[in-house]
């Protein structure tokens, strides 16, 4: 009972600061909030038996990748997102018309969800990170490396795309 | 979970952060004296015997000063940044074993406060949100200096973030376990009769690097170019006054207690001795006190350091921390690996 | 039912809000950065999703899928905004209405 409560108050939470990260003008608030927001999806998962992934949010999605975020915006000194009249509104209600049938999709399909007949895998959820790390290095080992690759390619592809020109 | 429950909870949570803020103006005296020995002068001597009262002086000036939030400064931020620094310095001190499992009352009081599965990424995450208080002080300042020691110092902290968690990859290699309790566990015993199995003797590269690492990550010299006076004004608390200083001082001490505690509980056996076997409450309150004794040695060793080494240049700093210490850290985690895969360790 | 009691429609709703919420960001913003915040958002979404039917269905896999995602999330954090970095030096604006350069 306790941990649907602990889970309801962190979804809640998470979407709270989604919205206001959505909403706020102002770019370095708006990801402050979604900080916020992936710290209480944190607690989320720990409430899911994953506290590995909850560990990895906040040391990858909040600690580093919204730092990246944050450390672009001030350098680039962002401006405040001026509320103007748009010369096109028809921009604004397609969009509201695709976010409102995309929500109605989604809660149909929530409504027929039902958990598929699959059989259980081998090894049952505790909150522990040694079988997590024993599938890892065992079964998903080349997708492991290979995603080491990528990382690779990613540092040196933004290493190459943003340094100035003329410089080697 | 019985009343009872909850308090022991309670107790075993908030005593640590409870003595840590009540110690705190031990390490801020020792810091003026110790300065003033190594520098060959009196230091305070005028508050209280021995200048013992100094602490108590320093804390009145902090809540009179007058409490400025500078004109164009982001109010929010700037009046949340501290309590940012404070929050992730305080509750990193969660994970850390600092004593032998006592029993109270016939019932199992461990002496951590939450003994998650994942112990030490714990900490990792929270020093993550670290950089946040700093990144927020200096932009939301309003200020260049602000500004620019705010972002070196988080880069600083990102960096040295690396050769730190190399560094503990060794230890967690070895241990076979996140948990900060099976760490200080694997550490029991002796090797050869007489040398106790700390860590710090099969790894003393791993701990070398972590060490200095975690002198960047506290911003302490030598690698405080950041706040340093000379250079950058005041770095990212240019702009800061009376409490909302105090707190960046008081989270500066705590992260520097911190840091020694995981040292220590890393390296050097945590709270257990070679041949030491704690016994009813009377072993654990030892436990307790070699702990004590252990990150006390640490701390002294950071305020030493701070009064001896010069500082490094920024870019003296970076170089330092991606080009040696991070290729150092991985070199000692290979060769651990290879040790544990050869049975040695 | 997840394995701690937690109803998977809760886990399932919570999950459907962040990616509209993600959804109306990306459609609604006008500075690029924002836009890509709320696509990291509908890729947490994504996750929330994973580990509720992990947790369901007792099986680790799910989240071995979910640290990957994070990971690919990572390097393309990383990417995009060295483009956006490229980008600004450019044309001295984020805004993507205005970096229309393709359009004549």
């Amino acid at each position: 009972m306790t941990a649907r409560l602990v889970f309801d108050v962190a979804a809640g939470l998470a979407i709270l600061f989604a919205a206001v990260m959505v909403v706020h003008r102002h770019p370095v608030k708006s990801v402050l909030a979604l900080v916020v927001s992936f710290f209480a999806l944190s607690v989320a998962y720990v409430m899911l038996s994953a506290p590995l992934i909850a560990a990895l949010q906040v040391i990858v999605y909040a600690g580093a990748i919204l730092v990246l975020f944050l450390f672009v915006l001030m350098l680039l000194n962002v401006p405040e997102e001026v509320r103007q009249k748009s010369g096109r509104p028809i921009h604004h209600t397609l969009s509201a018309l695709a976010i409102v049938v995309f929500a109605a999709v989604l809660l149909g399909a929530l409504r027929a969800h039902g958990a598929t007949n699959a059989a259980p895998s081998t090894s049952p959820l505790t909150g522990e990170v040694a079988p997590v790390a024993r599938l890892l290095f065992s079964e998903h080992l080349l997708s492991f490396e290979a995603l080491s690759i990528l990382l690779l390619a990613a540092l040196v592809g933004a290493f190459a795309l943003a340094r100035r020109e003329g410089r080697t | 979970m019985s009343l009872a429950d909850v308090g022991f909870v309670l107790l075993r949570v908030l005593g640590p952060v409870l003595v840590i803020l009540l110690i705190l103006p031990i390490p801020m005296w020792v810091e003026r004296r110790g300065a003033a020995l190594i520098q060959d002068r009196p230091g305070p001597n005028r508050v209280g015997p021995f200048g013992l009262l100094q602490p108590l002086a320093d804390a009145v000036k902090f809540f009179m000063k007058e409490d400025i939030v500078p004109a164009n400064a982001d109010r929010f931020l700037y009046v949340i940044a501290p309590g940012i620094a404070v929050f992730s310095a305080m509750t990193t001190f969660a994970v850390i074993p600092y004593g032998a499992t006592a029993t109270i009352a016939g019932r199992e009081v461990p002496l951590i406060g939450a003994d998650v599965s994942i112990g030490i990424l714990y900490l990792f995450a929270l020093t993550s949100l670290s950089v946040y208080g700093i990144v927020l002080a200096g932009w939301s300042s309003n200020n260049k200096f602000s500004l620019i020691g705010g972002i070196r110092s988080s880069a600083q902290i990102i960096s040295y973030e690396l050769a730190m968690t190399t560094a503990a990859a060794g230890v967690i290699l070895v241990a076979g376990s996140f948990r900060l309790t099976d760490v200080v566990a694997m550490q029991s015993g002796t090797w050869f009769g007489f040398l106790p199995r700390w860590n710090v003797f099969p790894q003393f590269l791993g701990f070398v690097v972590f060490y200095v690492a975690t002198f960047a990550e506290t911003n302490r010299v030598p690698f405080d170019l950041p706040e340093a006076e000379a250079e950058l004004v005041g770095g990212y608390h240019t702009e800061y006054s009376s409490m909302k200083f105090a707190m960046f001082f008081m989270a500066e001490y705590i992260n520097m207690i911190v840091a020694s505690a995981l040292t220590v509980t890393l390296f050097f056996g945590g709270w257990t001795l070679p041949g030491f076997h704690p016994e009813g409450l009377g072993g654990v309150l030892l436990s307790v006190v070699i702990f004590a004794a252990k990150t006390a040695f640490f701390v002294w060793v950071f305020i030493w350091v701070r009064w001896t080494l010069p500082r490094f240049r920024y870019d003296q700093l970076m170089r330092l921390g991606w080009k040696a210490l991070l290729p150092l850290a991985l070199v000692n985690l290979l060769s651990t690996a290879a040790l544990v895969v050869w049975g040695v360790l | 039912m997840t394995a701690n009691g937690i109803p998977l429609g809760d886990v399932l709703l919570a999950s459907g809000a962040l990616f509209a919420l993600g959804l109306a960001g990306a459609l609604m913003r006008r500075n690029a950065i924002s836009i890509f915040l709320a696509i990291e958002l509908m890729m947490n979404s994504a996750n929330l999703a994973i580990l509720g039917y992990a947790s369901t269905l007792q099986s680790v896999e799910g989240q071995i899928v979910v640290f990957f995602v994070i990971a690919i999330a990572a390097a393309e954090a990383a990417v995009g905004l060295a483009i956006f970095v490229a980008m600004f030096r450019h044309t001295e604006t984020i805004d993507v209405n205005r970096i229309n350069l393709l359009k004549w």
